[in-house]
């Protein structure tokens, strides 16, 4: 544990926010600057047939319009099946086919109106079962040209995972019971507070970008990638960002912007509204139909199981090609089974397109997943909570995936959670308890950090990691602090500067503080060993003998001779200056036993977290409208650094599911377009609907993952919470739920189906 | 564009007869012109820092309640509370702690929306709204006022001045319930107000019933008659006219059907906590979070 005290931790970046001080992307003003708006689609397919952009650009006050025509002819994306501006086709209705910077954003409109846009419409693949008919439309007639390395495509399917483990279809032929589920999930949306901004200006042959980016170095390859530049020449900031859950995650409309600030030759900024937020960014969380088939033993343990998903891709491979491999491993489970077989499938729809949103594709499947859960307890009639006792895993048992797990906590999570909650107590006729397990991986990875002490003693920590809002970055002066025997305090941030830090992956797969928390305590070292020696050559001491403590440095044994740290410092000037650099590189993954056609990497979890959630929830059975009345979340992680960080990204993670369960919903027209692109439709919790969280760690620690043996946080919380209002609300209503989010004219729908 | 920041009535009205169209706490024609429903009026006349016009002040036995009255204000006035519960009810609901601070019972009144929280109770408890303009000032009722979705009866030059709210019948309370799926930030999926007048032996003697967002406006039920019922077989007379009465559209919201049927458990919802008001129950507004009613507690 730290000996630097972090129980009061103190977000160095929370004053900014709190009192409005902090800039956002959206504030950022550079003289001469432009304002930039988008033409989008529209429409969900189409080819076009007219695209003349000349009378926008007569408009006085219009300095550019650009079009495809105007930058480099490139694909990308992670199969390379898209380009920055639509080309001959669109294919969702947030698809950017042109862009004006002009005077103001008034004039940009007009501009963006005067664009002549005609095309003639295309069949609509909305559908992600009709996708799969052999005679469907084809979002991509040209897939078989795309460079899908590793990645299984066959027409509208964009990336496919098949998994095998032991041999499902004897076990299942040999089992006593065999039990079958479908689920349906909608698509939800990140929504995070801050609609995202971007400012783009060229100095000569170079430009920096300010944006709301959640992964500023992925964001920079992909301005290099589209507009050929170097990595030097692209420098991306990020200022305070508004929340991200990964909506932020991936490159956007940096490149976009870039393009039209070198052809308007001034700065240009865009700014979206809330319901560009909604459409246009490709990083929605997928809908998903999920069909289970488990074998049970009479003894209520599981023999076998086999899994079939679809994705809903929509239109474009954002970094969504990973999803089915991922919602499998969640369909099958944290459960101890020797024979599985799961098929899964992305498919390419005329939506927009699917990204990472926190946890992504558990959620869903933990939520299906989990509610079968309860449907096999009580077909062999046991608890459900001693069922998933029974088949969960626990420390040196082999998972889904032929992965032996170390020291884990799963079952401890079980018991926390499920004693704290109350299950078992007796409770009033429109109230139950619902609880499921959910699991998620770290995901080391490589990251970069200085760290220096300048000629007072005070220091810099230049991090390439991003701040998303977790207050990972605001830790890493924490873990600075506790090597030098300093305070927090005597530690600022440079960050979100792809210019001025080493390389990270992004606040993405909650890999911040677990990546680079370990490279930034490396730093520190370097700078540890540094000031041991200065202070040695002074007290004549061996270097090995000298305490940092409390601001200074005494040999071990006698702390009443101590020379401060400044003191040290003001003499490393002239000795060979305070200067440290940290790189994580990743542990190899766990080993696995499973076989997996179209392998996208996560058939094994490092670091796999695990948690129970355990949930009360209250049912106005007239109405259909469910309330969570307490949430007990139970989490290992390992280790936990920062007991206030962590808790709060579990009470955010619960209230976020409490949201996909019950409320959160992008609705589709029948023609691929979004019902619902606002905050009055698309509805989020609330703080006037947050139940009391109760939060509690299985703390194993866990080596070479994260710092001080922890493991990874952020996402993890997210992934239980719905499947356990789920199993609360099918013992409420005397059936599973089968359609996600659980919304209240479902649940009654469902109520009146047991009644008639 | 326009903008002109009345001192007094008198200018607002002049500004209004010019075609100005009046703004106050901005909650629906900013967020609609932010939303890219509807753009800004190209003249606005704000009317919010009007002297005198953001008071409530007896009346005929009633209340006057000048039209920039805050949906705040409405929620924690003791007389409102007291006399005129379902009305606090409604302005209990609207939208967020902000929304009630600067929202106005004139605006909410004006917007005609078929959804809006104070529409229902303002019907059962038989408001008007007093219409000014540089040619005089009427009364019309609140039945009369509201005709279509967004549209009322008041002519381009007219500025709503103030919500009249009579005396009420001896025995008598009022109450506002919907359904909600959230408990902030939230549009009434639908909702039922009712003022329920009692005997001294307890028995119903009437019942009025309005609806919220099932009807393009809000719709008052008709012959509801209920007199020398029971409180419980009062509220299934409620139930069954309600539902019988709506005429909802689906939407994103919710389904027509899902509608019809949950307006009928409000409204027998409303008719409980009425009723239980005026037999001298405390039940405190909002009905929604005393009794649970939409979002159980």
């Amino acid at each position: 544990m730290l000996s630097v005290d972090i129980s009061k931790f103190l977000r160095a970046d929370g004053p900014d926010k709190v009192t409005g001080s902090g800039r956002y992307s959206a504030d950022i003003s550079l003289t001469g600057m432009a304002h930039a708006k988008f033409l989008y689609a529209g429409v969900a397919s189409a080819r076009i047939t007219t695209l003349d952009t000349a009378a926008a650009k007569a408009i006085p006050g219009v300095f550019a319009v650009l079009t495809q025509a105007d930058v480099p002819d490139i694909r990308f994306g992670s199969v390379a099946d898209r380009y920055l501006f639509a080309k001959d086709v669109v294919r969702f209705e947030g698809e950017v086919v042109a862009a004006v910077a002009a005077v103001d954003a008034d004039t940009a409109q007009r501009a963006v109106d005067a664009i002549v846009f005609e095309y003639d419409a295309l069949p609509v693949v909305n559908d992600i079962e009709a996708a799969l008919e052999p005679d469907a439309p084809l979002v991509h007639e040209d897939w078989e040209s795309y460079s899908a390395r590793r990645i299984v495509m066959d027409r509208n399917i964009a990336s496919q995972t098949i998994l095998t483990l032991g041999d499902a279809d004897a076990a299942l032929a040999d089992a006593d019971l065999v039990i079958e589920g479908r689920y349906i999930a909608d698509a939800s949306h990140a929504a995070p507070i801050e609609p995202r901004g971007v400012v783009a200006q060229w100095e000569g042959d170079k430009v920096t970008i300010w944006t709301s980016s959640q992964v500023p170095f992925q964001a920079r390859d992909g301005v290099c990638e589209t507009l050929e530049l170097p990595t030097n020449r692209v420098r991306i900031i990020v200022p305070h960002l508004g929340g991200g859950f990964g909506g932020k995650c991936g490159f956007h409309y940096e490149a976009h912007i870039a393009a039209l600030a070198r052809a308007a030759r001034r700065p240009v900024r865009l700014v979206f509204s809330r319901r560009e937020e909604f459409l246009a960014p490709d990083r929605r969380r997928e809908g998903m139909i999920v069909e289970l088939t488990t074998g049970l033993r009479s003894d209520g343990t599981i023999a076998a199981r086999k899994a079939r998903i679809l994705l809903d891709y929509g239109a474009y491979s954002s970094d969504a090609t990973f999803f089915p491999h991922m919602a499998a491993m969640h369909a099958l489970g944290p459960y101890k089974i020797d024979n599985v077989y799961a098929e899964s499938s992305a498919v390419y729809t005329n939506r927009q397109p699917s990204g990472s949103v926190r946890a992504p594709t558990a959620p869903q499947a933990c939520w299906a997943l989990e509610t079968h859960t309860d449907e096999l307890a009580a077909a062999v009639g046991m608890d459900p909570v001693a069922f998933r006792r029974l088949n969960g895993v626990d420390t040196g048992a082999s998972g889904v995936s032929g992965q032996v797990f170390d020291a884990i906590g799963l079952q401890e999570c079980i018991t926390l959670a499920t004693e704290d909650v109350g299950y078992g107590d007796v409770l009033p006729g429109d109230e139950a308890i619902g609880v499921a397990i959910g699991w998620w991986p770290s995901f080391p990875g490589a990251s970069g950090a200085y760290v220096k002490l300048d000629s007072d003693g005070k220091g810099v920590i230049v991090t390439g990691a991003q701040e998303c809002g977790t207050g990972a970055v605001m830790t890493l002066p924490y873990l600075v602090a506790n090597e030098l025997g300093m305070q927090p305090e005597d530690f600022e941030l440079v960050y979100q500067d792809t210019s001025a830090a080493p390389y990270d992956v992004g606040a993405t797969g909650s890999q911040t503080l677990l990546n680079n928390g370990i490279a930034t305590i490396e730093a520190s070292y370097q700078i540890a060993s540094r000031l041991r020696e200065i202070a040695a050559s002074m007290l004549e001491a061996e270097a090995d003998d000298i305490v940092l403590e409390n601001g200074h440095a005494h040999v071990d044994g006698s702390p009443d001779t101590a020379i401060p740290i400044a003191r040290l410092a003001r003499r490393a000037n002239h000795t060979g200056m305070l200067i440290g650099k940290g790189a994580r590189i990743a542990p190899p993954d766990p080993k696995t036993s499973i076989s997996a056609i179209g392998d996208q990497g996560v058939s094994s979890f490092a670091g796999p977290q695990f948690s129970c959630h355990a949930v009360r929830v209250k049912l106005d059975r007239d109405t259909g409208v469910a309330r969570v009345l307490a949430v007990s979340a139970a989490h290992d992680s390992g280790t936990i650094v920062n007991p206030i960080g962590a808790a709060g990204q579990v009470e955010g993670g619960v209230l976020m599911g409490i949201g996909q369960a019950l409320t959160e919903r992008t609705e589709y027209d029948d023609k691929g377009r979004q019902v619902n692109p606002a905050l009055l439709d698309y509805k989020l919790q609330t703080f006037a609907d947050a139940p009391p969280i109760s939060v509690q760690f299985v703390e194993v620690f866990t080596p070479d993952m994260g710092p001080h043996g922890a493991k990874a946080i952020a996402e993890a919380p997210n992934v239980a919470t719905a499947a356990a209002i789920s199993n609360a609300l099918g013992k409420l209503v005397g059936l599973p739920m089968r359609e996600l989010p659980m919304t209240s004219e479902r649940v009654w729908r469902a109520i009146q189906a047991v009644g008639s | 564009m326009t903008f002109t920041l009345a001192s007094s009535l008198e200018e607002a009205l002049d500004a209004v007869a010019a075609g100005a169209t009046p703004i106050a706490g901005g909650t629906d024609l900013v967020v609609a012109a932010r939303g890219g429903r509807t753009p800004l009026p190209e003249s606005l006349v704000a009317i919010d820092r009007i002297p005198g016009l953001d008071t409530v002040t007896t009346h005929e036995g009633g209340l006057r309640l000048g039209a920039t009255v805050s949906h705040a204000t409405i929620a924690s006035h003791p007389d409102i509370v007291r006399y005129f519960a379902g009305l606090a009810d409604g302005s209990a609901l609207v939208g967020s702690p902000a929304t009630r601070n600067v929202g106005t019972i004139g605006g909410n009144v004006m917007n005609a929306s078929p959804a809006m929280d104070t529409g229902a109770p303002l019907v059962v408890l038989g408001a008007s709204v007093e219409l000014a303009s540089v040619a005089g000032t009427r009364v019309v009722t609140v039945d009369d006022l509201w005709t279509a979705p967004g549209v009322t009866s008041a002519s381009s030059d007219e500025l709503c001045t103030a919500v009249l709210l009579p005396a009420q019948p001896e025995n008598s309370a009022s109450a506002y319930v919907r359904l909600e799926y959230r408990r902030a930030m939230e549009i009434a999926v639908v909702g039922a107000a009712t003022r329920v007048v009692l005997d001294g032996d307890g028995a119903v003697t009437s019942v009025d019933l309005a609806l919220t967002a099932v009807a393009p406006t809000i719709l008052r039920v008709t012959a509801l008659d209920v007199a020398g019922s029971s409180i419980a077989a009062a509220a299934d007379a409620a139930r069954e006219a309600a539902s019988m009465q709506a005429t909802p559209i689906s939407d994103i919201r919710a389904s027509d059907s899902y509608r019809r049927h949950t307006v009928g458990i409000m409204a027998g919802r409303a008719v409980e906590a009425a009723a239980g008001r005026a037999a001298g129950e405390q039940i405190s507004v909002p009905v929604n979070r005393a009794f649970g009613i939409g979002a159980p507690a």
